[in-house]
């Protein structure tokens, strides 16, 4: 009995499971949020390189010869995968950019918090020097976008407000 | 279950767009770049021992002719008395400690500020101006700043109040 009620436990998860990712509108609230996210977090970034270089210089994590070309590419990158996700180009292979971005966010926060670095982030703003964020929030956030951008990639179905390259 | 694991996997196709991508980006990432006036180098400079670091901007603030490299010499300048230290970190940080003599005029507050400062000093007065070390522009915008206010005489003592406050010299 105590088996059966556990297989069908886990039949009613994986169904569940398998609704909230084949479900058209999440999939379609999930590319809209990371698509808008990662569109508006470029933006600041594009217009001033120099200050982005800086924060990148402050997270203390990379070659002094790459701080540059991470501040003039990385906004780019973002920009050109969070429209490539609103207008439905490629979605899948923009999502896995966009989650290996999200993983090696997580991966930098992680090693300044382990190592207690005090840093600012820089993602959404480029602020006054001297004002720092903390970092547990910004790690949470990060993790729920890449939970999102993994429907929006294990997603099957036809996407919403896709004119092209549907799949 | 879920379909198969990843459904319609193509891997192939997938890297293909990835690569598609990231030429895109790369791609705009430098034109841009290459046009914007707020463009900076391929590479920046970072390292602390050779000066202010800087992403070498085409609007760059910091300028190394203004810069007063070594402590010793902004030290000589000030004990020649002629010359006026200004501060240019935030009123707290002034507060906290400065360097002896200086006046606060943090830069952030530059359009506040400047009427006053030009009522109270001449435009030949020679100004240092210096902020918290070799990672911080601040002194190099104020620097800039006052120059185009018409100030002919000015430095930026670049390794600014830790510098300054290491060697032992007066501060207040």
């Amino acid at each position: 009995m105590d088996f059966q009620a556990g297989k069908q436990r886990v039949i009613r998860l994986n169904n569940l499971l398998k609704n909230v990712l084949e479900n058209s509108w999440i999939e379609l609230a999930a590319r809209w949020i990371l698509g808008i996210t990662f569109i508006y977090a470029s933006y600041h970034k594009i217009l001033a390189p120099a200050g982005f270089a800086k924060i990148i210089y402050g997270y203390d994590l990379f070659p002094h010869g790459l701080i540059n070309l991470i501040a003039i590419i990385l906004p780019f990158l973002e920009l050109v995968t969070g429209l490539a996700l609103i207008l439905v180009i490629y979605p899948r292979s923009a999502v896995l950019i966009i989650n290996a971005m999200l993983l090696a966010f997580i991966f930098v926060l992680s090693i300044n918090l382990i190592r207690g670095h005090e840093f600012d982030c820089g993602c959404f703003s480029i602020k006054k020097a001297g004002f720092l964020s903390s970092t547990e929030p910004m790690l949470v956030r990060d993790i729920i976008y890449l939970i999102l951008g993994m429907q929006v990639f294990y997603f099957s179905g036809i996407r919403k407000g896709s004119i092209l390259f549907r799949k | 279950m879920i379909r198969s694991g990843i459904p319609q996997m193509h891997v192939k196709k997938l890297s293909k767009e990835i690569l598609l991508m990231l030429g895109v980006s790369v791609g705009l990432a430098l034109i841009v770049n290459f046009f914007s006036p707020a463009g900076i180098a391929l590479v920046g400079q970072w390292d602390t021992s050779q000066g202010v670091v800087t992403a070498k901007a085409k609007n760059d603030a910091v300028i190394d002719n203004l810069e007063i490299e070594d402590v010793k010499t902004a030290k000589k300048i000030y004990d020649s008395g002629n010359a006026l230290f200004v501060d240019a970190r935030s009123r707290n940080n002034f507060d906290h400690g400065h360097i002896a003599g200086a006046v606060s005029f943090p830069v952030g507050q530059f359009d506040n500020l400047i009427d006053a400062f030009l009522d109270q000093h001449p435009i030949n007065q020679p100004i240092v101006t210096y902020c918290s070390g070799r990672t911080c522009e601040d002194s190099h915008n104020l620097a800039r700043l006052l120059k185009d206010f018409g100030f002919s005489d000015v430095k930026v003592f670049v390794d600014g109040f830790p510098g300054w406050e290491a060697e032992g010299y007066p501060i207040e």
